[in-house]
């Protein structure tokens, strides 16, 4: 299949805004050749959008490979190596490898997993059509209302009735919580807010985030590092997780090497 | 450069933005115009032979410039080289109006899928938003030497 490689490479090399940059070790990219203590070999990685480039150096002239990141998640992962920072970027398509790259550190991987698991151009667009949507209904219920955030709006009808999820306590939300429930997001397995989300497949975090009912704007939300924050609730949570799974599974060990 | 290509083939599947089929003509000179089945998806344009599943090509869409040709026709071309147009023969203006505003849209940036900025109602400036660093946007064309590792 052919590709404008070269305006490809331009863009990536061109001083337009990215989204998220940084050192990352990688293993087995197409052609890469497994260093010889397993490590994985350095490169300088760039987002732009939902297109992740690679490149030897940071000065580097050209790019080494170009990941589109769309109809994937991302994950926290074990690392062929020990106590690496790993994560993976897996994808839907049939008979194709996950992408295996680890941070320097635990900040580091973190920033990378939020960044990547929000690249994808679906993910974007059911984001600011989930934000657009809850602002108009955030609009319309402080025309219909004074004290929008203690009454509950039932004026909109939408096609589909699923349960409504009760907030989460995981809520980081600065902002109340017992906004009018009018805005809020329909369970996954249901029919997604906009009728050609299902379009896009959407799996891994956006999913997630749709289907814990929270609400991560208000008519008063004018940050966008709140929204920042809100969406990197989920990392931490996973990154907790995993590390629990992790320290769960040191006692068997012991038992095991009893005699 | 290498890249995903069973992915791109992939999100080629994936439902279009707008898909039609029209007469394309490459860069190069002397190229003949043929009809191809052509699939706008996110910010990558798939060309397909009529009645093939799998792509011929792909352009990704950054940076690129669209503009009117003949009536009914319109090129792509990209910043670092704007004489190398990829030619579109659309059935009508109008057919050809919608492909532009389309190709318009399909950027990386959220401005371009709302038609309008979200954040810019909160004045949530685009720098302070994207940006992770001060260095302003550059929109003059790259130099052709830099190029010269590439294919």
């Amino acid at each position: 299949m052919k590709l404008n490689k070269r305006s490809v490479a331009h863009y990536a090399l061109s001083d337009s805004p990215a989204d998220h940059t940084g050192f990352l070790r990688t293993w087995g990219g197409p052609g890469t050749p497994p260093t010889p203590s397993g490590a994985g070999r350095r490169y300088w990685f760039v987002l732009k959008g939902n297109l992740l480039f690679s490149f030897e150096s940071k000065e580097s002239r050209a790019p080494l490979s170009l990941v589109v990141l769309e109809g994937c998640t991302v994950e926290l992962a074990e690392a062929p190596v020990p106590e690496e920072f790993a994560f993976a970027i897996r994808f839907d398509a049939p008979g194709v490898r996950p992408h295996l790259l680890a941070a320097d550190g635990q900040v580091a991987q973190e920033a990378w997993v939020k960044a990547l698991s929000r690249a994808s151009f679906g993910y974007m667009r059911l984001v600011v059509r989930e934000l657009e949507s809850q602002l108009q209904d955030a609009r319309q219920s402080l025309a219909l209302h004074r004290c929008v955030f203690q009454k509950s709006v039932t004026g909109c009808n939408k096609p589909q009735a699923p349960d409504r999820r009760a907030p989460g306590p995981e809520n980081g939300h600065l902002f109340p919580r017992d906004r009018n429930s009018n805005g809020s997001v329909e369970e996954r397995g249901s029919r997604p807010v906009g009728r050609d989300l299902t379009e896009w497949g959407l799996q891994g975090p956006a999913s997630l985030l749709l289907s814990r009912g929270q609400s991560p704007v208000s008519p008063e939300t004018s940050c966008f590092s709140t929204l920042h924050d809100w969406y990197g609730k989920e990392i931490t949570e996973l990154r907790r997780g995993w590390q629990q799974r992790a320290k769960g599974s040191q006692p068997e060990s012991k038992q095991q090497s009893r005699p | 450069m290498r890249y995903n290509e069973k992915e791109l083939q992939a999100l080629s599947r994936q439902p279009a933005e707008m898909a039609a089929e029209l007469g394309m003509r490459g860069p190069k000179k002397g190229s003949v115009a043929k009809r191809r089945l052509v699939k706008l998806v996110v910010n990558f344009l798939f060309y397909f032979r009529p009645d093939e599943a799998e792509p011929l090509g792909a352009l990704l869409l950054e940076r690129c410039r669209v503009a009117q040709e003949e009536p009914g026709g319109f090129s792509i071309s990209f910043v670092e080289d704007l004489s190398r147009k990829y030619h579109f023969e659309c059935c009508s203006q109008e057919q050809c109006q919608e492909w532009m505003e389309a190709l318009r849209r399909a950027r990386n940036e959220i401005r371009k899928m709302t038609g309008k900025d979200p954040l810019e109602q909160f004045g949530i400036s685009e720098e302070a938003r994207f940006q992770l660093n001060s260095l302003p946007r550059d929109e003059q064309t790259c130099t052709g030497s830099q190029l010269g590792v590439l294919d």
